[in-house]
């Protein structure tokens, strides 16, 4: 089936979203009933993680009709379960240290607020992260419309989460800015660096990444768990494995749900940058709020503010939320250079010099009318000439070029 | 395996059936409308180069396609 590219996109990630706030109620509960103790919590979730991601890839390895189950129905690019590849092993290791303090990071928030609605729209302010990385590892500068969005998503973001407990205090505040967020980043640039990655001359599958990633991570975990007992004198990984055992099926169900979540959001990091993911995805502070809702009704959390003012500033919050998200969404370009070079200059070379420009994605060197392909992504038109055309034109080796926008996209999934 | 564009022109005001028609052939990887010289890029990537030329033929097939130009890809950078 071919679908439009960005459809598919925004179909994942705001999929992950929903699921994201569905096991963050879950989670939340958890929390609040069972595993108080973040450490312990986190530990826990990445034990049970493997068995339960092991036992979902397996699932979906099964072949039907000579292609897997998960192939047909998760992602096309997935064959079966499969050891890490060399390439693989140093971007699963990044990741995985990001995804184990992340979680640990977030549940402590989750056992400091109780409540899920408040703890998502902190993570969201990740996004001014991203952009920042993606400026320095993907050759592109942010535009204006770029700084402008990230920082509405993120007063939005801040704005839901003052709402709804009325108060936050400067500890939560730094395990915010200092450990979730850059751990988050950690964690989505090596994921989507993963999902980039060709193995065996296909694109990486999700589900793959996701099962080595929970692997990863439970290692680590485990090491920083055994690290923080032997210096501070706690006893939370003896913790984490009784947790695990005593409350299997309630950490077996928010890591087999939060599988699906990753799953979703690492497809849609190979599909498009991973701020706009990111931004995307912002919107599981709105999905959270009906699932707070519920969780408030059955008493595991305290019950919602009924002050006006707090009320007026939630939908101040969420309405910049979606507003960010939105102008991030509406405004990109695309195009394609067919070009024709020189006889005399080194194919290579140009090659370099193509690749080394800012917006360029891809460099395809061909057979055929031309020589060289080259994929463009931008912002806006203008950045086009300034950024692309003036570069194009200063590459000796380039005798002529013709540049094709893309109005329309498809892409088989 | 081989990857190929294929760079389409189009007759005028055939191009949304024949996109769709595009969309249903196996080896389709990607189909980008586009507003230059051509009318169409479409990007297969298929065993052999006899099945490239199956595609290929599939594609001028369609009611609607002008003219087509294969490149096939020798090497590639991509993010």
């Amino acid at each position: 089936m071919k679908i439009r590219r960005k459809y598919l996109f925004y179909a994942l990630a705001f999929t992950s979203a929903i699921i994201t706030a569905g096991v963050s109620t879950i989670d939340a509960t958890i929390s609040a009933r069972y595993i108080p103790n973040p450490w312990a919590f986190g530990f826990s979730c990445f034990i049970v993680g493997i068995f339960i991601s092991l036992i979902i890839v397996c699932i979906f390895s099964i072949p039907v009709k000579g292609r897997s189950l998960g192939s047909r129905i998760i992602d096309p690019s997935f064959k079966r379960l499969r050891l890490v590849r060399k390439e693989e092993l140093k971007y699963h290791i990044l990741a995985a240290v990001g995804n184990s303090i992340l979680t640990i990071g977030y549940l402590t928030l989750l056992s400091m607020f109780g409540d899920p609605s408040t703890v998502l729209p902190f993570s969201q302010i990740a996004i001014l992260y991203l952009i920042l990385i993606e400026s320095i590892s993907e050759k592109n500068i942010p535009t204006l419309s770029e700084i402008q969005s990230s920082l509405i998503v993120t007063f939005g973001a801040i704005l839901g989460s003052i709402t709804l407990t009325g108060t936050i205090t400067l500890e939560s505040f730094a395990i915010v800015f200092l450990v979730v967020n850059p751990a988050w980043i950690l964690f989505s640039i090596y994921q989507r660096k993963l999902k980039l990655l060709k193995i065996d001359n296909r694109p990486n599958d999700a589900l793959n990444i996701r099962f080595w990633n929970v692997v990863f991570a439970c290692m680590f975990t485990a090491i920083l768990v055994g690290v923080y007992d032997l210096i501070v004198g706690t006893g939370h990984f003896i913790a984490g494995i009784t947790a695990s055992i005593d409350h299997f099926n309630w950490v077996a169900l928010t890591m087999g749900i939060t599988f699906f979540s990753y799953v979703f959001y690492i497809r849609a990091l190979g599909i498009g940058k991973a701020s706009v993911t990111q931004a995307v995805r912002a919107s599981t502070v709105l999905f959270a709020i009906p699932f707070s809702l519920l969780i408030s009704y059955f008493n595991i959390i305290p019950p919602f503010s009924t002050d006006p003012v707090m009320i007026l500033i939630k939908i101040i919050g969420t309405t910049l939320v979606i507003l960010g998200i939105v102008s991030f969404a509406l405004s990109l370009v695309k195009a394609y250079v067919f070009i024709n070079v020189k006889p005399g200059y080194p194919i290579e070379e140009t090659m370099d010099k193509l690749w080394s420009i800012r917006g360029v994605t891809r460099v395809t060197v061909i057979a055929g009318t031309y020589d060289f392909i080259v994929k463009i992504r931008i912002r806006t038109l203008v950045k086009g000439y300034e950024r692309i055309i003036r570069k194009l034109e200063g590459i000796e080796a380039i005798k002529k070029y013709k540049w094709e926008s893309v109005l329309k996209e498809w892409e088989n999934i | 395996m081989i990857n190929a564009y294929i760079l389409l022109t189009m007759q005028t005001g055939d191009s949304e059936k024949a996109i769709s028609e595009m969309r249903k052939i196996e080896n389709v990887e990607k189909i980008s409308v586009v507003a230059g010289e051509y009318d169409i890029v479409v990007r297969v990537h298929v065993k052999s180069l006899e099945k490239l030329l199956t595609v290929t033929n599939k594609i001028q097939m369609i009611n609607g396609v002008k003219k087509t130009t294969t490149q096939v890809i020798e090497k590639e950078i991509s993010l």
